[in-house]
């Protein structure tokens, strides 16, 4: 396989509605910004990749409604589509794509508007025989996920809390977040509207409009176009059985993303995650997800995150900053948030990235969760 | 700014979904309230809902095994704001319990409504039974939800 890298990230600020442009608007924004980050034109795009929830705005087709926006008019274009992983599932096809050798340069664009959709009704509409008598939507289902963690790892509400703060405080210094709030504490997020026991309102991820891109381009136009290049060190996804009930204590043993980092890992040299890796975007929609991730990911042992949050391991400042743009958790536009992932740890190591910006990035990580059912890695290095 | 163009789509449509024997033995049997789960012949696994392969062992599955309507409490939940109904499209009035109840006989769970709602009653653990529509019409709704047993 060739070697493939990350040269160009476009993003639209993150909103809770962004009625001052179209989906196919913001589709355009993101596109053009990260083909101008990239320094190349449309012309120069081989392919287009697109992730987007169609049942959220209640729309068939949205990659005929939104490919013109991300000029693949007259190119290869298709949407990826795999729940909450389609931005990084979408991102890992564009790999795929450029390694091997199909083509040069892709452009993979996530979008999603939920002001002008029905989020519930998208993730109502499940399997008519099973899920749909009793449907609780992603709220009610992480809702039941947490009570299994918490009973068998001992995470705390204060814990899960500390997750929230970190989270919306990184996202303070990223211009593009839509929920920045600097001076926010655990008692405040404690202090929340309960949603679904134990979850309160700011444990929980926000629904945002915005859009974001990437540019993937094969060794010799990276090495042409990009100072310091994303390298992509390797990927890996894994799909689950497909009914809740089919998963052993989903947070607890998170079978996916386990095996997904393990195979990538791997592949990527990377022995030692919480050393290894030098900042990590990863994908938590709830604050008590992370605390999961951080044991899936192998940043700690079974039953430690809840040490690692406390000590401030994963805060800007730490040995592992997890999140510096304010992760899902501060903007959440579901068919781009796993192009944001990989987005913004693709910036941390093109060292473009501002005030959010972690010293001396060399390896980063990025991931993506759809439903219960998907999980993506991708490992990404300042060497290829 | 632009202001936000709304365009006012409404629509009453029905969709109708083939079943698969498998479900339809599953359906049927609720209309008895009876609880049948497929189990694999090469891990042991009991499967609810029930289907013609296993997932894992991609073995077809043919062996139907009897479970009760009551079990254990694996996971559980209460909802504090309204949540959509996806059978009738109206919103689920809040607080409501929610669990994930593994039946005696089945090795994976099922998410359900639980009748109790009080946070500082609910625990991993606690037994609990289906309380049954009067009159089953085979679906999964002909529970209408978990009582705990105490």
């Amino acid at each position: 396989m060739r070697r493939v890298a990350i040269i160009g990230t476009g993003q639209t600020d993150y909103a809770s509605n962004r009625s001052d442009a179209s989906q196919p608007e913001l589709v355009r924004e993101a596109a053009k910004a990260a083909i101008a980050d990239a320094g190349l034109r449309p012309q120069q795009i081989d392919a287009m990749l697109i992730s987007n929830m169609e049942l959220f705005e209640g729309r068939a087709l949205p990659e005929l409604w939104l490919g013109e926006a991300a000029f693949a008019a007259g190119k290869p274009c298709l949407k990826v589509a795999t729940g909450g992983t389609s931005g990084t599932s979408a991102c890992i096809a564009g790999f795929h794509q450029v390694a091997s050798g199909l083509f040069d340069v892709v452009l993979v664009v996530g979008l999603e508007k939920h002001s002008e959709g029905q989020t519930q009704t998208g993730m109502a509409l499940t399997d008519p025989f099973w899920d749909r008598a009793v449907a609780a939507g992603a709220l009610g289902n992480f809702a039941l996920s947490i009570s299994q963690y918490m009973a068998a790892r001992g995470v705390t509400e204060r814990q899960a809390a500390m997750v929230a703060v970190k989270a919306r405080r990184n996202a303070a210094r990223n211009p593009h977040a839509h929920l920045k709030m600097p001076a926010l504490t655990v008692d405040e997020v404690l202090g929340s509207r309960p949603l679904a026991h134990p979850v309160r309102l700011l444990d929980m991820c926000p629904q945002s409009d915005g859009a974001c891109a990437i540019v993937i381009a094969a060794e010799e136009p990276a090495r042409r176009l990009c100072p310091r290049p994303a390298w992509i060190k390797a990927s890996a996804t894994r799909h689950e059985q497909p009914y809740i009930g089919d998963i052993d204590r989903r947070l607890v043993t998170m079978r996916t993303l386990r095996d997904a980092a393990r195979n990538a890992y791997a592949r990527a040299g990377i022995r030692d995650p919480l050393h290894d890796f030098d900042v990590a975007e990863i994908y938590e929609p709830v604050s008590y997800a992370e605390l999961a991730w951080y044991e899936a990911l192998g940043f700690c042992g079974d039953g430690e995150a809840g040490r690692l949050i406390e000590d401030g391991v994963t805060t800007m400042d730490g040995e592992l900053p997890v999140n510096p743009s304010g992760g899902v958790l501060s903007s959440n536009p579901v068919g781009a948030s796993g192009v944001i992932r990989v987005a913004e740890a693709a910036l941390q190591i093109h060292g473009r990235g501002g005030e959010r910006q972690v010293d001396g990035v060399r390896t980063a990580l990025a991931t993506g969760y759809g439903v219960y059912a998907w999980a993506d890695v991708v490992v990404l290095g300042a060497q290829p | 700014m632009n202001e936000a163009i709304l365009v006012p789509i409404e629509m009453a449509v029905t969709w109708r979904y083939a079943s698969g024997a498998a479900m339809e033995r599953f359906c049927s049997g609720l209309m008895e309230r009876r609880i049948e789960a497929l189990r694999c012949g090469v891990c042991r696994r009991s499967y609810l809902p029930p289907r013609p392969i296993c997932g894992n062992c991609h073995a077809p599955l043919s062996e139907w095994v009897s479970v009760a309507d009551e079990g254990r409490l694996e996971a559980w939940t209460v909802l504090q704001v309204p949540m959509l109904d996806a059978r009738t499209g109206d919103m689920r009035e809040a607080p409501y319990g929610m669990g994930l109840i593994q039946l005696d006989g089945a090795d994976t769970t099922i998410n359900h409504y639980l009748a109790e709602s009080d946070p500082a009653r609910l625990s991993i653990g606690l037994r609990v039974r289906a309380v049954w529509r009067p009159e089953p019409r085979g679906a999964m709704d002909d529970i209408v939800h978990f009582e705990v047993l105490r």
